[in-house]
């Protein structure tokens, strides 16, 4: 054993996906050691909740996770309703299932196209796999009037209903994105050079997963069949036909293929309740006032996997305490593990097959 | 050895022409991005650009004062003598807290305050982005993309 040598990976890396240092400890180009420092994107968030009314908090949970900011919207805007006892419309939650896979679609065509950028694949794959999420931004935009951080999700509701039209351009999408989808599965899944980069990389066993607590996607790669919308159905996912796809071995390349198959879930579970969205009322107004006592913790099914919310409240007009599980946070513990053997480049490829997104690490 | 060698040059060669295939395809369609600053996207209807104000409409009832999660905007008020019509002294938007959530649209009773179109927002002075009256007519007349 030769010298080892310590590098600095980051905060300021291309492939760290936002602004997380890992010091890793190398011998020749093999790593043996990894530190993770988090904090570089530290806002308090937790501690902003305790100081904001429950509808000023929305906007800040867009800031959580950037790319699915409408699930954060919901695991919140679900949360206070169970705490403080509020209804919701039928139409409502139709609404919400449907722009919440949307979301989930869009998260995982920006996951899959920086891992296909991490291993090399310079632009073309995060191009593809952005002008298929430009279609889906743009849909939000006329919904909400944003494009990224959407504060759409209401406390009883949401702002505002679908404008006219709306539907039949999600039809389109779908159909559009099945087609991509065949595409993906050419340009990238069985390419013998993608398979050769990510096939037994990284594997993280069914036990490891589990003790790291690991959510989501990843640890559904590693073959634990183990999804909230099925195993504690929230909002009106009971109602709808979908598989849970699981990976075999646990490596970078089955964490990718769960990915692109759950798109391809997401697009049946929209596809269901595009059909089947009773009329009513889905508005909630900002002005109404929500005060209550009690404590409560409640999980969702992010893109990333399980984001919880717990509050505790006393009778004011916002929580006196919030603490939010972040998915990412503990799917990136299982990081100093699962590179520990491998080559510098396949460090990023397990990094980028892990799809952390920093702003909900560091909250 | 060498047998599998050639193979995998082979599987190699043959994934490459199967991604090209695709790359081709693309290569015949039409472009997916605009030539930005010549041609320009129209905002979509329920955009959220600066927050912009109709003077005559706002009843001065400090509702989006107190929903605005950041505490960017900053109004006052004086009573006139008859204590019944009540005159706004100062109504200014700090665009830099802004974080353009759209709730003080949302709540407001005589939709007095609303969220414009623009989003080219680029000033030459950091001052002017601190303290933007809301009650003047040329609030972002010279910022680049100012409509109003």
């Amino acid at each position: 054993m030769g010298d080892l040598v310590t590098i600095n990976m980051g905060p300021q890396h291309p492939s760290t996906h936002g602004v997380l240092y890992l010091e890793l400890q190398l011998d020749g180009e093999v790593v043996v050691g990894c530190k993770t420092h988090l904090g570089y994107l530290h806002r308090s968030i937790e501690k902003i909740a305790e100081n904001r009314t429950y509808t000023q908090f929305i906007p800040f949970t867009d800031r959580l996770d950037y790319l699915a900011s409408m699930n954060n919207n919901l695991g919140y805007c679900l949360a206070v309703e169970k705490l403080l006892n509020v209804a919701v419309t039928p139409r409502a939650q139709y609404l919400r299932v449907i722009i919440a896979e949307l979301n989930r679609v869009v998260s995982h065509l920006v996951a899959i196209g920086t891992f296909a950028q991490d291993l090399g694949a310079y632009a073309t794959p995060l191009f593809y796999a952005f002008s298929d999420r430009e279609k889906i931004v743009e849909l939000f935009d006329s919904i909400c009037g944003s494009r990224l951080t959407y504060n759409y999700m209401r406390i009883g509701g949401v702002s505002g209903d679908i404008p006219a039209g709306t539907e039949q351009v999600i039809k389109d999408f779908i159909k559009y994105e099945r087609k991509q989808l065949i595409e993906y599965n050419e340009l990238l899944t069985y390419n013998a050079i993608f398979l050769a980069r990510s096939k037994n990389i990284g594997i993280l066993s069914k036990e490891a997963a589990i003790n790291y607590s690991v959510t989501g996607p990843i640890l559904r790669a590693s073959g634990v069949k183990w999804d909230l919308r099925k195993e504690e159905p929230y909002l009106v996912y009971d109602q709808f036909n979908f598989d849970i796809p699981v990976g075999t071995v646990g490596d970078s390349w089955d964490r990718f293929k769960v990915k692109l198959d759950e798109i391809e879930q997401s697009l049946r579970i929209i596809e269901q309740a595009i059909g089947a969205i009773p009329e009513g009322n889905p508005v909630s107004k900002v002005n109404r006032v929500f005060r209550g006592t009690g404590e409560i913790y409640l999980r969702t099914e992010n893109p990333r996997g399980e984001l919880g919310f717990y509050l505790v409240a006393e009778g004011g007009f916002n929580p006196t305490r919030c603490k939010i599980r972040s998915p990412s946070f503990s799917n990136l513990s299982a990081l100093e593990e699962l590179i520990k053997g491998l080559n510098i480049s396949d460090a990023v490829c397990v990094l980028g097959s892990l799809d952390i997104v920093m702003g909900e690490i560091d909250r | 050895m060498l047998f599998i060698y050639i193979k995998r040059i082979f599987i190699g060669f043959y994934s490459l022409l199967k991604g090209f295939k695709v790359t081709f395809k693309n290569l015949l369609k039409k472009p997916v991005t605009l030539n930005y600053p010549v041609v320009k996207q129209p905002m979509k209807e329920r955009f959220r650009g600066m927050v912009d104000l109709y003077p005559d409409k706002c009843v001065i009832c400090y509702q989006c004062i107190k929903i605005c999660p950041t505490a960017a905007l900053d109004l006052g008020h004086k009573t006139l003598e008859d204590n019944k019509t009540k005159n706004i002294t100062k109504f200014t938007f700090n665009a830099e807290l802004c974080c353009f959530c759209g709730l003080c649209d949302e709540i407001c009773p005589t939709e007095a305050i609303f969220l414009n179109q623009m989003y080219e927002v680029s000033y030459f002075d950091h001052k002017d982005l601190i303290k933007i009256d809301l009650m003047s007519p040329e609030k972002y007349k010279n910022v680049d993309g100012g409509t109003s």
